[in-house]
């Protein structure tokens, strides 16, 4: 027999107090993570974990033991790590989600709705002050930015950004980096040509536009055509920074796995403090340098020094096992000089990680080795010395990131 | 050439031959249910629709209503056809649906079906190809021939294969078979042309790929 108590009333009181219970859960556990770094792993069998700890100098840690194991469905890489808490838009559920670490579980903390949006670049305005500049996502042919206040998770603005849509045989926008210069922001960027399934091909020119922040009204475009791909989506891995005079500077990644315009070199770009357009007098061509190879990633060190990570296009074969064959290489450069200096690390393997922390006087590399293993490497920013960290062991295949957390 | 009860039959005897299974295996993981039974022209469609409600009205429960819209109309010298026709239909609709479940059930590498083509031509819908040791969903625009015998997929366009069991495959041309690991969700490009190339990868790296070819798949599958 029907009974609208049983078979509807009753469900509802019930989600009712299961949801007040899950809030209250929620409430207990607002305060920011206290350890000092987060490292994100893809295990060996696909599965994926975060974990958190205050050294990263020596020891052995297993993600299976110490880590949270992660919804695949819900959590990605491209995670904005931020003072004690982490930041992810959901496709799926195309929303902006903020996360904390609570031992082995990763605890939802709040979430807005962030839609038809899919993030390039993101810049910290302050510290609860969070851009996100990204495209359409039915079609990525729209710049458009949403300013986020993440301490309520609220949408301070948003909107569309007037960057010319793309035309001709040019199918897709790629954001490369978003600067923020007091009342404007500098916006690099270029577009892409999808040719198949499988293939595609990128502008031979780097655009950078001038725009009128908070307005975010494009002002003017500067162009350059020495190399394209300018930068790349930052939530997956850096590729520009300011030197301590304010200097910004910005590498081009051409290569199969950014532009696919191989025939162009990979070059560090230099837009000067109190300028909008970049230097033509600079260019740190590196493909053109005893590289001789693409490069993708960038980290300052400090005192016009930067670690880059580059392929070896002889150790591949190509986009099939880029990211699973060890080839990459990491140097140390100086900007300024043009000297460059390779690591003598073991060679590593993933086409894209956030793997380099500098922290006072030592950069953190992880580097994920065929034969050695996963670990943080110690490298010693004054004296130039290498020494073996800490090491992720375990069911570990690939450090996908590690990031400062506070 | 029309689905039929005797090209089903044919085709489960494995007696058709490549046009015919091809226009089958179509049909059969065919989404779309547009296949109507045609009646014959002398025939007339609503007249047999109330004469078949009027039968099932008498074995239901005299307290329940006869449909309002539906007018009642005698029609008793056409009943013995009617019910010809309708056990036809049923015949058909029936063996339809147990090939289908057959099909779902007993479709192993092994089956003697050995190659299936498909095109997907929507232009925004995923489509699905399942069998008992993977799914295989084809993305719009995708053409895909899976010998299910040789294990060998030979594609254009973008797939996605979801293995139910370690399984090895041949793929893209590719030398040599590979492990497909259960579990594991794997995304495989290739292009029209011999120039494009051939692209597989494990979907947890997908964010290793360009971000163009990146965002194509994400919008393609939803994923």
């Amino acid at each position: 027999m029907y009974h609208p108590f049983k078979t509807f009333l009753l469900p509802c009181l019930l989600s009712l107090f299961f949801c007040s219970s899950c809030h209250q859960n929620n409430h207990q556990d607002l305060s920011p993570s206290k350890k000092k770094y987060s490292v994100y792993i893809l295990g060996k069998d696909g599965k994926e974990y975060l974990l958190e700890t205050d050294s990263l100098n020596s020891g052995s840690l297993r993600p299976e033991e110490k880590g949270a194991l992660l919804d695949g469905e819900v959590m990605d890489r491209d995670v904005i790590v931020h003072k004690g808490y982490y930041y992810h838009l959901s496709r799926k559920k195309a929303s902006f989600e903020k996360y904390k670490l609570n031992g082995s579980t990763l605890t939802l903390l709040a979430a807005m709705p962030l839609k038809d949006f899919s993030i390039e670049n993101f810049n910290w305005v302050s510290k609860d002050t969070l851009l996100l500049t990204g495209l359409n996502k039915s079609d990525y042919t729209q710049v458009k930015y949403i300013l986020v206040n993440t301490d309520k998770m609220l949408k301070v603005s948003a909107g569309d950004i007037n960057i010319p849509r793309p035309s001709g045989k040019f199918t897709s926008v790629s954001i490369g980096f978003a600067e923020l210069r007091k009342d404007k922001m500098l916006l690099g960027y270029t577009y892409n040509e999808q040719l198949s399934s499988s293939n595609y091909s990128t502008s031979d020119t780097t655009y950078v536009s001038v725009i009128k922040y908070p307005e975010m009204r494009l002002i003017k475009t500067d162009k350059d055509t020495r190399s394209t791909s300018p930068g790349g989506t930052n939530t997956i891995q850096s590729y520009s920074f300011n030197d301590e005079q304010g200097n910004y500077y910005f590498m081009s990644c051409p290569g199969i796995a950014l532009g696919n315009r191989p025939e162009l070199p990979t070059g560090i770009f230099r837009i000067n403090a109190g300028q909008e357009t970049i230097d033509k007098s600079y260019f740190f061509d590196i493909s053109g340098s005893i590289i001789q190879n693409h490069a993708y990633g960038i980290w300052y060190l400090g005192h016009h020094k930067a670690i880059i990570r580059s392929e070896r296009k002889d150790l591949f074969k190509g986009l099939s096992d880029h990211y699973s064959t060890a080839h990459f290489e990491f140097y140390v450069i100086d900007l300024i000089k043009k000297d460059i200096k390779k690591l003598a690390l073991p060679l590593d393997k993933g086409t894209r990680r956030e793997c380099v922390i500098v922290k006072d006087n030592i950069a953190f590399i992880a580097v994920n080795s065929t034969l050695n293993g996963n670990y943080i490497w110690l490298y010693n920013i004054s004296d130039g010395t290498l020494k073996k960290g800490l090491q992720l062991a375990g069911d570990t295949d690939f450090i996908m990131r590690a990031d400062k957390l506070n | 050439m029309k689905i039929s009860k005797e090209l089903i039959e044919k085709y489960h005897l494995g007696e058709c031959d490549l046009q015919e299974s091809k226009f089958v295996e179509e049909w059969l993981f065919s989404e779309e249910t547009d296949q109507e039974l045609e009646l014959p022209s002398h025939e007339n469609k609503a007249d047999l629709k109330t004469q078949l409600w009027e039968e099932i009205q008498q074995v239901l429960p005299s307290g329940l209503p006869a449909p309002k819209a539906v007018p009642v109309r005698m029609l008793a010298n056409k009943s013995s056809k009617i019910i010809y026709w309708a056990s036809r239909t049923a015949a058909i609709l029936i063996l339809g649906l147990s090939s289908l479940i057959g099909y779902h059930l007993y479709f192993t590498p092994d089956d003697p079906l050995g190659l299936v083509s498909i095109n997907n031509t929507s232009l925004l819908e995923v489509r699905h190809i399942d069998s008992k040791a993977y799914c295989i969903s084809l993305a719009p625009e995708s053409t895909a021939k899976i010998n299910y015998q040789t294990g060998n997929i030979d594609f254009s366009g973008s797939i996605i294969i979801s293995p139910k069991k370690d399984i090895e495959l041949s793929i893209g041309g590719s030398e040599g078979k590979m492990t497909f690991k259960t579990g594991q969700t794997y995304i495989a490009m290739n292009g029209k042309s011999g120039y494009d190339r051939f692209i597989l990868i494990n979907e947890r790296n997908l964010m290793d790929l360009p971000p163009v070819l990146q965002k194509q798949l994400i919008n393609k599958f939803s994923i």
